[in-house]
């Protein structure tokens, strides 16, 4: 039976949308301003006075501004993704460990991936990429964390630090904040890579618009998708 | 007969017990044991580390010794992957490790053994006046006239001076008696102030010494102010393998060391040098005279008469490695060596050499564990330290239980020190040693003197004259060893002085390099590696030794010199050093073992150096550990 | 009960001047970082509070703690062990040994009872009963235990005492941890670092003789007054390193010029301490202004960031040095390449199955 091609389903919000954009830049920033804060590898001004870095495009005092600025904008779209959860069912597509389609469509979706299996059926949303979001919920959340329990510390009575303190105390001391922040952060580049090209390759393998859905919220599945249920 | 433990021994670094048994008739002790009762592990904690940290981790090996582990370490890890520091590096290391010398000595003479000599209630006895002309009677008495060399003489008039006028006296008088009459004693609180030895000095002397107590208290952290502004701090200043961190440079403003800082430096230098001339050298040879003239005490010797061990140090310049011997090429202070049976007289001495490849020798150097809480798994061989098996076996005390001591088991085991020997014999380190090595290698012309070995050796004879006794009768004994602990001070307060006069001409030279990173990263490393790392430290010869393996620590070994000295017996080798010295003192009131105090103070002990080495439960963590050199000695240090 | 003399009882009864006496308050209040109009209360309180009398153990310690203690300036250590606290009970400085000091200390915590100052130098070993620190004969733990429940409050001198200290460092062999591990319901100042700046130590003990009360303390129980900011934030060399200027090795352009040494380890972002304000020696110096990178000594578990000069610690993989960086780096590379492939292969599944359905049509 040859798979008919169904209609566009509606998955993702416009809030979802224009939220993914912003994330998207949010830590693409952060990971760049994060890569030369952890380690300088250019200079900024030698040779000039380092009074006057605050004018300096590219000083670490710049760099260390971009920095906190998008991470906050980095939590306001969280919360705000959080409000999307809320209200559409679209922007909730997370793992069920509970059911057992989860655990059917890993295995399928694994096997389609290494190979061993020429395809596998259509979804809203697969469940290993359900997982691997899941994972990016978690790192981004343990980098706010850490990054705010170091950022409050600046003026360690400043209700901040006061409410991100236990971080430090739960990680021992806050070079094992810094160190945890650093290696949490190279997930991104990896989530990058991988979220980039199994959109791509979604889409040349089964034509489904998955890059096209992030502008549109429309996603042209090659069939009855088997979570359904879960925009239902 | 009656034995008496003191335990806490006060006014040390560490944790100490001794046990004397004492025939209470003649005073004489029969037998005497020192223990160890305290071991933290740090050799086993540097396993598998950074090599290049290895320095901060050892310097807490001990606080009052604070640079001595650290050079050490340092040097060993360049001597393992043959790097050459810079000659200032070389220069700042030998001002800090002088300076520390001069501290160190000061405060030991003043505030951790003086009190076993001075009383602040005999002070309220001495008359203001008759203070103030013993002060001025013994500046002019004991002066010994001698100098080390100066390039750029900065010190316009001596700074630190004794007050001799009478007000003075009579004011800190007052104070020591209100302190006393307050009830409130604090630190002179509870001990033996009728002990009859208090009365051997006139109350003048007390007063005086009281006085320099307080006044010295206050002034030695400026005698190692070079070491905050090279090091950054003290206790514990920061080194770093290849150098020293503190950049030079004359052209930035914010250097850690440019004029300025150097300013800083020139005056604690020139400090230290008055401290001793004119309070420390001058108090202990006046009292050292009323104790060996007046009441003939000389006791305590112990194994100095016998054997005493030095390894030599301040390299003049840079130098290519230790265990290839280059370093011993180089020094300024050579009393690198082994003398047994000094008390024979000067002449009559014997000396062996100790240079290069004999410190990586397995059969040179070597530990037992005879008395100590370890087992071996071949009893009664004793190992080289980096060959040591490291197998816990306390057993408690003799009399008591495992928590709540009675008296050691002198037949059993009885310390978490191990015992070193040098070619199976017990032997001596520290300043006595090293003067004593000095001495007898010029006497008998091994060796022409340097400045400072000429100065060594000019200070004893100029002392042997003020006692009216020969070197070997006087320095043979406790007096003996707390004067050429003072001694030293000198020499070292020069010692600081010519490295720092040597570093400025280098520097005018045009030469600001402090360190060689060259080999700092991992990557440029062998395989594996190894090397020895020489001190002598205040408290006498101090060894590193380090084994690197894939740019991690793979074994660390140190034998310092409280190890030496404060080890507990072995049947083949007799008595350590603090045991020896307390069976050879005579205990007036053997229920205030003053004289013992006196004696173990002579040594410094520093107790937490002697027992960081070891491990404890099981033998999980017992570490069999093959001697680099016992394999591979043809490849030392190259 | 005896009555204990507050400092002014001790000056007076010294026979010193109440101008000396005013003169040395004036010292302490700019010591303690208060406004010198606060002077009267400083004056108030050392003339009404009583003298403290501290008893001052050791366990697992270097004894460098004492050492810094009487390196102090501000007061000078004859001051403050003479005239402004009674210290009953030392190791280091004590002239009594053996039996007679031990009774005086059993004394001391009965007479003054719930009144006294405890001041502990040095971690307490564990394992094995204690036995790894016997102090009189008996295990530290066991005479630490004693004393505490008669102290009034505790200070925790120093990392080791704090937190543990080198010899709790990975794996710990005598299983030694900080006072606090021990201790319980008692008020306990910490007090880190590997030691302390001489003028931090005698500050608190100064703090509870003229106010008679605990000085504030932080969320880890370490005094605000000199724990309150980061060195990073209190550096002189922050400007370089806002404006990105660094030393990238020792002895190079950058160490000279006296740039930021954040790139050669310094622990000053992550660390608590005063050297960046008082400074050693009043002033002087300290690591950084001396070109060594702080390693953070008085944090927790400072001993396992190693190594120091590298800003982030090793990972040990087999024969080989790394770091998360270069992991990092590594596999994000290892990815591309990865989905490279992958992508090359799923072409190539791609025209395959399109064959097969096409061929299946067909049918």
């Amino acid at each position: 039976m040859k798979n008919k091609r169904v209609d566009g389903i509606y998955i993702f919000s416009p809030f979802l949308r224009l939220f993914h954009w912003i994330m998207a830049a949010a830590v693409l920033m952060l990971f760049l301003t994060g890569r030369y804060i952890a380690n300088p590898f250019f200079h900024g001004s030698i040779g000039v006075d380092p009074t006057i870095s605050v004018g300096n495009l590219m000083s670490m005092e710049t760099i260390r501004f971009w920095h906190f600025f998008w991470a906050y904008v980095l939590v306001a779209s969280f919360i705000l993704r959080i409000y999307g959860w809320v209200m559409y069912k679209g922007d909730r597509l997370l793992p069920k460990f509970w059911t057992k389609l989860y655990w059917t469509g890993l295995s399928e979706v694994l096997q389609h991936y290494l190979f061993l299996k020429s395809d596998h059926q259509p979804y809203l949303r697969n469940s290993l990429a359900r997982t691997t979001y899941l994972i990016w919920y978690i790192v981004t959340f343990v980098l706010m964390a850490t990054g705010f329990a170091m950022y409050g510390m600046i003026n360690p009575a400043s209700w901040t630090a006061k409410f991100f303190s236990p971080v430090i105390s739960l990680l021992g001391n806050e070079y094992n904040v810094h160190v945890v922040h650093n290696y949490a952060a190279w997930f991104f580049p990896l989530f990058l890579t991988f979220h980039t090209y199994f959109a791509y390759r979604s889409d040349m393998m089964h034509g489904d618009g998955e890059i096209s859905s992030i502008f549109s919220g429309i996603k042209y599945l090659p069939g009855k998708p088997a979570d359904a249920e879960d925009l239902k | 007969m009656k034995r008496v433990v003191v335990d806490p021994v006060t006014r040390i670094e560490g944790h100490l017990r001794v046990e004397v048994t004492v025939d209470e008739a003649t005073g004489k002790v029969q037998d005497a044991l020192s223990s160890g009762t305290a071991w933290r592990g740090i050799e086993i904690i540097l396993k598998d580390r950074d090599p290049r940290d290895a320095w901060a981790f050892t310097q807490r090996f001990c606080g009052v010794c604070t640079t001595t582990h650290a050079l050490a370490s340092v040097r060993t890890v360049e001597d393992a992957l043959g790097i050459e520091i810079p000659k200032n590096a070389n220069y700042i290391r030998n001002q800090m490790a002088s300076s520390l010398a001069v501290q160190d000595h000061l405060i030991h003479f003043y505030h951790l053994h003086a009190l076993d000599w001075v009383s602040p209630v005999e002070a309220l006895k001495a008359d203001p006046g008759a203070t103030a002309s013993l002060q001025n009677a013994i500046l002019a008495k004991y002066d010994l006239g001698l100098s080390g060399p100066f390039d750029f003489n900065t010190d316009a008039y001596p700074k630190e001076f004794p007050r001799a006028t009478p007000a003075y006296f009579k004011a800190i008088q007052a104070k020591v008696k209100a302190l006393v009459e307050s009830g409130q004693l604090g630190i002179f609180a509870a001990h033996w102030w009728d002990h009859p030895d208090y009365s051997l000095l006139p109350p003048e002397v007390h007063l005086m010494a009281v006085t320099h107590y307080l006044t010295m208290l206050d002034r030695q952290r400026e005698l190692v102010t070079g070491h905050v502004v090279y090091g950054g701090k003290n206790p514990h200043p920061q080194y770093i393998v290849g150098g020293m961190p503190c950049a030079i440079s004359m052209n930035d403003m914010n250097a850690p060391i440019n004029t300025a800082r150097l300013g800083v430096v020139d005056v604690a230098v020139n400090l230290g040098i008055s401290a001793v001339n004119y309070f420390y050298l001058p108090d202990l040879l006046a009292i050292g005279d009323i104790y060996v003239t007046k009441h003939k005490m000389v006791d305590g010797g112990g194994l100095a008469g016998k054997c005493v061990l030095g390894y030599g140090d301040y390299p003049e310049d840079s130098y290519t490695g230790i265990a290839n011997g280059d370093f011993h090429k180089r020094l300024l202070l050579r009393c690198q060596g082994v003398v047994e049976n000094f008390a024979a007289g000067v002449m009559a001495a014997k000396f062996t050499n100790l240079e290069g490849k004999d410190y990586v020798d397995p059969e040179i150097i070597t530990e037992n564990i005879e008395h100590s809480w370890y087992s071996y798994p071949q009893a009664g061989k004793a190992l080289h330290p980096l060959a040591g098996v490291t197998a816990p076996n306390y057993t408690g005390p003799k009399e008591g239980t495992k928590t709540n001591w009675k008296y050691l088991d002198e037949k059993g085991k009885y310390s978490w020190i191990k015992t070193p020997m040098w070619r199976g014999k017990m032997a001596e380190v520290g300043p006595l040693a090293r003067y004593i090595v000095t001495y007898v290698k010029v006497k008998q012309g091994l060796m022409q003197p340097t400045w400072a070995e000429k100065m060594i050796v000019d200070q004893i004879d100029g002392v042997s004259k003020v006692l009216g006794a020969p070197a070997h009768v006087w320095m043979c004994s406790t007096v003996g060893r707390t004067a050429c602990r003072g001694l030293e001070a000198q020499v070292m307060a020069y010692i600081n002085k010519y490295f720092f006069d040597k570093m400025i001409k280098n520097i005018r030279n045009g030469d600001t390099a402090t360190a060689n990173m060259s080999k700092f990263e991992p990557a440029s490393w062998p395989k594996e590696a190894k090397g020895v790392g020489l001190h002598e430290a205040p408290r006498g010869a101090l060894g590193h030794w380090i084994q690197i393996k894939n740019g991690l620590t793979a074994n660390y070994q140190a034998v310092v010199p409280s190890t030496w000295n404060a080890c507990p017996r072995d049947s083949k080798a007799g008595s350590g050093a603090y045991e020896s010295s307390m069976i050879e003192t005579k205990i007036k009131v053997a229920d205030k073992p003053l004289e013992v105090l006196r004696v173990i103070h002579s040594f410094d002990p520093c107790i937490a150096c002697a027992t960081h080495l070891y491990d404890t439960e099981g033998n999980k963590k017992a570490v069999i550990n093959s001697d680099p050199y016992i394999n591979a000695c043809g490849g030392c240090g190259s | 009960m005896e009555t204990r003399m507050t400092m002014w009882d001790s000056f007076s009864k010294r026979g010193l001047s109440r101008r000396t006496f005013l003169k040395t308050c004036t010292a302490l209040t700019a010591m303690m970082g208060l406004p010198l109009t606060d002077r009267k209360k400083v004056v108030e309180a050392a003339t009404k509070q009583p003298l403290p009398v501290v008893v001052w153990l050791h366990g697992h310690e270097c004894t460098g703690c004492d050492e810094a203690f009487i390196r102090s300036q501000s007061p000078l250590a004859s001051d403050l062990v003479l005239n402004m606290i009674s210290l009953e009970y030392s190791d280091t400085l004590a002239a009594a040994a053996g039996e007679p000091f031990e009774k005086h200390l059993e004394t001391v915590i009965k007479k003054y009872d719930g009144k006294f100052i405890l001041a502990v130098e040095g971690g307490v070993p564990l394992a094995d009963q204690g036995i790894s620190c016997m102090v009189g004969g008996k295990p530290f733990v066991d005479v630490l235990k004693e004393v505490a429940k008669h102290a009034a409050a505790i200070i925790e001198y120093g990392s080791c005492a704090a937190w543990g200290g080198v010899q709790a460092a990975k794996p710990n062999p005598t299983g030694s941890v900080s006072v606090s591990k021990v201790i319980s319901g008692k008020p306990i100042i910490k007090v880190p670092g590997c030691p302390p700046i001489p003028e931090v130590m005698t500050g608190v003990v100064m703090h509870l003789a003229l106010f008679g009360q605990i000085p504030p303390l932080d969320a880890q129980g370490r005094p605000k007054q000199f724990y309150g900011n980061r060195i990073h934030d209190t550096c002189y060399r922050r400007s370089f390193f806002d404006a990105g200027m660094f030393a990238e090795r020792f002895d190079d352009a950058g160490s000279k010029a006296g740039w930021c040494l954040y790139k050669l380890g310094c622990r000053g972002p992550e660390a608590y301490n005063a050297c960046g304000n008082l400074r050693w020696w009043n002033g002087l110096s300290y690591p950084i202004q001396s070109g060594s990178p702080c390693f953070a000594c008085g944090s927790d578990g400072f001993w396992d960031n190693g190594p120091f000069h590298e800003r982030l610690p090793n990972v040990v993989l087999p024969n080989t040095l790394t770091n998360a960086d270069k992991i990092g780096a590594g596999l994000t590379v290892a990815a591309m390449a990865g989905v490279t492939v992958h992508a090359v292969i799923s072409s190539v599944q791609k025209a395959r199955h399109a064959k097969n359905e096409s061929e299946h049509d067909e049918e």
